[in-house]
């Protein structure tokens, strides 16, 4: 007896052990049950109420938008904070902002705000927060990641209020790339960070006053962080009382619990699509991602400074059946000409193509008077896409004659030798890369001396391209000039497009409003407001 | 036994500070650049040199290493250089969660692995013996992730009867709720100790039954019941005391993949996240933590051990 009385002592005290550590420490206020609502009838009318929880799969960092730059925090602060403006497919969209026009010189531009704006805590949203912001990303002392957008040639961008709801900005050179770079900002409350001498590690970044859709309610950390409707939100109250993120580490994991109900909505790999569309109970987005997947041929290396070669090995893959090994359709990738993503302005599919043409691959191979090539391709081992496309090539291009060496690396070694600007460890490399709707922003992966030129192709006139493209203020001259980057590129075969990615959102089916709430590359949806449980 | 003590510590704060050392360089050797972990290519190069520069990652690695150690001296043990908030609340906010789930999964498995491994060595080769001891070598070999995958799909989505993952149902904060969420967890991390902490008990409970002292008893007329209990176990529970001297860290580290697979918003999951991000500032943290509480953890067991067996004796 005496020992099964030990038993039971040890299985309460591991109880007890259990429940009285995790118990406390939290400090919700209420605790809301999602709110359970019977199918609507009437599927059209978007009804008031309920909640949902989105997996996101790390812990937020600062939840400030100009520090902001991974994927989760981006995703939460879509729907705490409001940008001034939005460009999508070259098309300007005002949100806190009213209007806005540049002088005729184009060195002035003036930023009105909308009337009655404000912040989760009340306060109105004023010229003096714009002022603020832009002062603080400025500000060398403040190190946000967004300062090399507003400074031109050197010198900052002047920010000055003309009136509570108007702000000016004196360009220190005409720059076409400004626009693009402000699009997106979302200014943070001059009331609550003035006089924090670092704003990244203050404490008010804890308890954040945004300007979204949604306020801030609690986080826990590696658990939640929640939000709430933010009945004041200038363009509407959003339909969903709550809307939380949890962090849910293990994408398999993740998986099952989207399956069993405890997430209802997650951004999925392509290779989950089919069983999750098996289950019925999911509404699948693919939408695309802004992304181009390539491959880049390293030039340090004296093999690959040849054209010919370059563009022998692009004759030699059928892109279509490269897409099909790695992303099992054609659904979920479409072939990519030019370094520039669709959603990018001036993308232009008029670049020289490759069609898979092994003879003629062979030939310029002879012309180049190179045979019995052996080449090393690098990629990150545990990137699947990029490990079947890989095994592809190297099959390929034995039919042509040239031999593949495969490097799959580790991801943080395979990054800093991709950075390292006298790599010649390998010849041929993987990549992958979202730059938004700006083609300026595009400048450094490929200007001779940008950090993230991984082909190391330098040209001047190439150069020059780039420059003339970031200051050319009339939009056809523009518009040429990125073509002729992208066709250049395109000859020169220094980057082989492969595919424009695409993104698969899965979202629970009791959940409607989902085309109104705009999916979009990086944070799944452009706005939760517009989502509502059916 | 006070100078003792006093030794032991004083001789465990030079291990600490090779320790730090040896942690730290590991991490600077390790290929990979904690900048590059959240910088995008849209960030202009003076942006990125001046977020190193403002983290004191220009700095050679010996620099950034003694700026740490003065810090600490201090009770600071700084920012995280991803999510830019102070280690120590970082830590202070993980330790909960894991504590409960590593001390749960620690008392369970003392609480089967005592019974069923002296019961396995007693009737050694018989049927309950093999079952065991298989049930043991699954244990020890089976990966943690597969492990906690099986059950999360069989008991969450297969049966719907417990959550696959978290601690807390959102907007319920109840007791239970955590109780159900640990569970899985904590059945992972039981079965797998469990299976290890036999491998000790059951070969050190036969080894026993072979001694002297058990002859006698049996030539006494004693049963095996009262031999095992009375006798047998005092020389067994020695090596548990080891065990759970080197437990302690656990309690408070927690456990990477299990905690990661279940996403338990503990230490585990914490360390991970850091790793992957070099973010060497939560690392060394929870690395100095963890090497202090083994160092306790053995002084501990070392005291124990004159407690349980009278023949050690501690001179000082």
């Amino acid at each position: 007896m005496k020992s099964k009385n030990l038993l039971l002592s040890l299985v309460l005290a591991a109880t007890a052990v259990l429940a009285s550590a995790c118990g406390g420490g939290g400090n919700t206020a209420e605790t809301t049950k999602p709110a359970e609502s019977s199918a609507a009838a009437d599927e059209g009318q978007p009804k008031d109420g309920g909640s949902i929880i989105i997996a996101v799969q790390d812990d937020p960092k600062v939840l400030n938008p100009i520090y902001a730059g991974d994927r989760v925090t981006l995703t939460i602060d879509q729907s705490l904070y409001a940008p001034l403006f939005t460009i999508t497919d070259g098309k300007k969209e005002y949100v806190l902002a009213d209007s806005d026009s540049f002088s005729d010189d184009h060195l002035t531009y003036t930023l009105k705000l909308k009337d009655g704006l404000k912040w989760h805590d009340g306060q109105p949203i004023t010229a003096d927060d714009v002022v603020f912001t832009m002062d603080s990303i400025l500000d060398e002392n403040q190190h946000s990641s967004s300062r090399d957008q507003f400074v031109l040639d050197g010198k900052p961008v002047k920010v000055t209020k003309v009136d509570d709801l108007t702000v000016q900005f004196v360009l220190p050179e005409v720059s076409a790339a400004f626009e693009g770079g402000l699009a997106g900002l979302s200014p943070i409350p001059k009331h609550v960070f003035e006089g924090e001498k670092d704003i990244e590690k203050s404490e008010k970044n804890n308890n954040p006053i945004g300007s979204g859709p949604f306020k801030f309610k609690e986080y826990r950390a590696g658990e939640y962080v929640t939000l709430e409707r933010f009945d004041d939100y200038f363009a509407g109250k959003a339909h969903l009382d709550s809307v939380t993120y949890r962090i849910a580490k293990d994408p398999n994991a993740a998986n099952l619990a989207l399956e069993n109900g405890e997430i209802q909505m997650r951004m999925v790999d392509t290779q989950d699509y089919n069983r999750l569309e098996q289950t019925g109970k999911f509404n699948l987005e693919i939408y695309p991602e802004g992304r181009l997947q390539y491959m880049v041929f390293n030039l340090n290396v004296p093999s690959m400074q040849k054209k010919e070669v370059r563009q022998a090995i692009a004759y030699a893959l059928d892109k279509n059946e490269l897409i099909t090994a790695s992303y099992s359709s054609g659904d979920f990738a479409e072939p990519a000409a030019s370094i520039l993503t669709p959603d990018t302005l001036y993308h232009t599919d008029d670049v020289q193509t490759y069609d898979y043409n092994a003879e003629k691959a062979k030939q310029l191979l002879a012309d180049a008077g190179v045979s019995g090539l052996k080449l090393r391709l690098a990629y990150t081992n545990t990137n699947k896409p990029q490990t079947s496309q890989a095994l592809y090539i190297q099959q390929k291009l034995k039919e042509v004659g040239i031999e593949i060496e495969l490097l799959p690396m580790d991801g943080t070694a395979y990054g800093n030798k991709t950075l390292d600007m006298n790599n010649k460890d390998f010849e041929l490399s993987f990549g992958g890369y979202i730059m938004g709707a700006e083609p300026d922003a595009y400048k450094s992966l490929f200007l001779s001396d940008a950090a993230y030129n991984y082909s190391h192709y330098k040209d001047a006139d190439f150069d020059a391209l780039w420059s003339k493209g970031a200051v050319e203020i009339d939009t056809a001259k523009r518009e040429e000039l990125y073509k002729q980057i992208q066709q250049k590129v395109a000859d020169e075969m220094t980057v082989y497009p492969i595919a424009y990615t695409k993104a698969i959102v899965a979202i629970d089916n009791t959940y409607g409003g989902v085309e109104e709430a705009q999916p979009k590359p990086v944070v799944m949806l452009a706005d939760l407001s517009k989502l509502y449980k059916k | 036994m006070n100078n003792y003590i006093i030794r032991r510590i004083v001789q465990a704060i030079p291990l600490l500070f090779v320790i730090s050392i040896v942690s730290f360089s590991l991490i600077k050797l390790a290929p990979g650049d904690p900048v590059l972990s959240f910088v995008t290519p849209d960030m202009g190069a003076d942006d990125v040199a001046r977020i190193r520069q403002s983290m004191g990652l220009d700095q050679p690695a010996y620099v950034q290493y003694f700026a740490w150690f003065k810090n600490v001296l201090t009770g600071d043990l700084g920012y995280s250089l991803v999510s830019h908030r102070p280690v120590s609340t970082m830590i202070l906010e993980r330790i909960p969660a894991t504590f409960g789930l590593m001390g749960a999964s620690l008392l369970l498995s003392l609480l089967f692995a005592l019974p069923l491994s002296m019961l396995a060595g007693a009737k050694q080769n018989s049927i309950p013996d093999r079952i065991l001891s298989l049930l043991s070598y699954i244990g020890i070999s089976i990966p943690s992730f597969w492990f906690s995958m099986m059950l999360i799909y069989l008991f969450a989505v297969e049966f719907h009867w417990l959550p696959s993952m978290g601690m807390r149902t959102i907007g319920v904060d109840s007791i239970w709720d955590i109780l159900k969420h640990g569970i899985l967890p904590c059945t992972v991390l039981t079965f797998i100790n469990v299976s290890v902490y036999m491998r000790y008990i059951r070969s050190n409970t036969i080894s026993q039954l072979e001694e002297d002292y058990v002859q006698i008893q049996y030539a006494y007329g004693a049963s095996t019941g009262t031999v095992l209990l009375r006798h047998v176990f005092k020389n067994v529970i020695l090596p548990v005391v080891t065990i759970l001297g080197m437990s302690l860290p656990e309690l408070i580290a927690g456990a990477f993949i299990t905690e990661s697979v279940f996403s338990w918003p503990g230490m585990g999951s914490l360390g991970i996240t850091a790793v992957h991000g070099l973010d060497y500032p939560v690392i060394m943290g929870i690395t100095m933590i963890s090497s202090i509480l083994l160092v306790i953890g053995n002084l501990a067991a070392d005291i124990l051990y004159g407690a349980v067996d009278p023949r050690i004796k501690t001179t000082g």
